[in-house]
């Protein structure tokens, strides 16, 4: 019991001291501490989309399920699926939404988050059209190929991917 | 049936990027026009080999430009 919670602690400062420098480098303009906004940093592989941004609230869709992130939230690794990052700027404004493929989402401790996925997109960029031909093709391919094999596994990321625009968008699937 | 140790992609042999790359390109599939063919042009990886000696800038080493396809 004793052990487990100094192996608990030792992990627990490991990731403040992580924390820290990450604090050292925030911009003294962008302060978390003064209001209630917590920090964004929300990048894909060859932009940011924002960089040091105050903001109210983001809903972040983890593996798990859809979690929201505050100022002063615990600290948080997750894996994401795909699915729609809500951005709420101002507390009791409409959220802003970006469809994202895939990738991870770290909150630490002085209320910086980081999203970092692969692709976003708005979705008004989303063609609502598409989206049902994407996923009959994809189950198609789905349901033709062997068990067990890359075709199979390539088919059900695309049919997954497939029915998570369709539910952000609000489009019926065969 | 148990619940797998692990992924059902990394059951079947593909990695977290291919994986995540796979899922990227289906949501660039899925885009309206101009902003697709822009980002479409994103899933092209290239590498460049330079080798390096002591006396020399880095001599290329093979094609320039090789594409990258196995992410893909």
């Amino acid at each position: 019991m004793l052990v487990a919670r100094g192996i608990f602690q030792l992990a627990a400062r490991r990731g403040v001291h992580t924390t820290r420098i990450l604090a050292s480098t925030a911009p003294a303009a962008a302060d978390a501490s003064s209001g209630d906004n917590l920090i964004l940093n929300f990048s894909l592989p060859a932009a940011s989309i924002y960089r040091n941004k105050p903001v109210a609230s983001v809903v972040i869709p983890g593996l798990a399920g859809e979690y929201g992130v505050t100022k002063n939230h615990s600290p948080v690794i997750a894996e994401l699926k795909a699915g729609v990052v809500q951005i709420v700027h101002e507390t009791g404004q409409a959220p802003e939404k970006f469809f994202v493929s895939g990738g991870f989402a770290l909150t630490h401790a002085n209320s910086v988050t980081d999203i970092a996925v692969v692709e976003a997109a708005k979705l008004e960029d989303i063609d609502a059209e598409e989206v049902p031909k994407i996923y009959a093709e994809a189950m198609k391919d789905y349901n033709a190929a062997a068990e067990g094999s890359k075709e199979k596994v390539e088919a059900q990321i695309e049919v997954e991917v497939a029915k998570s625009l369709a539910g952000a968008l609000g489009v019926a699937l065969t | 049936m148990s619940a797998a140790a692990t992924t059902y992609w990394r059951i079947a042999g593909l990695t977290y990027l291919q994986y995540t790359s796979k899922a990227a390109g289906v949501l660039r599939a899925a885009l309206k026009e101009p902003l697709r063919t822009k980002t479409m042009a994103k899933e092209k990886i290239f590498f460049k080999r330079l080798e390096w000696s002591s006396k020399m800038i880095g001599q290329p080493v093979g094609p320039l430009k090789v594409e990258v396809t196995s992410l893909k």
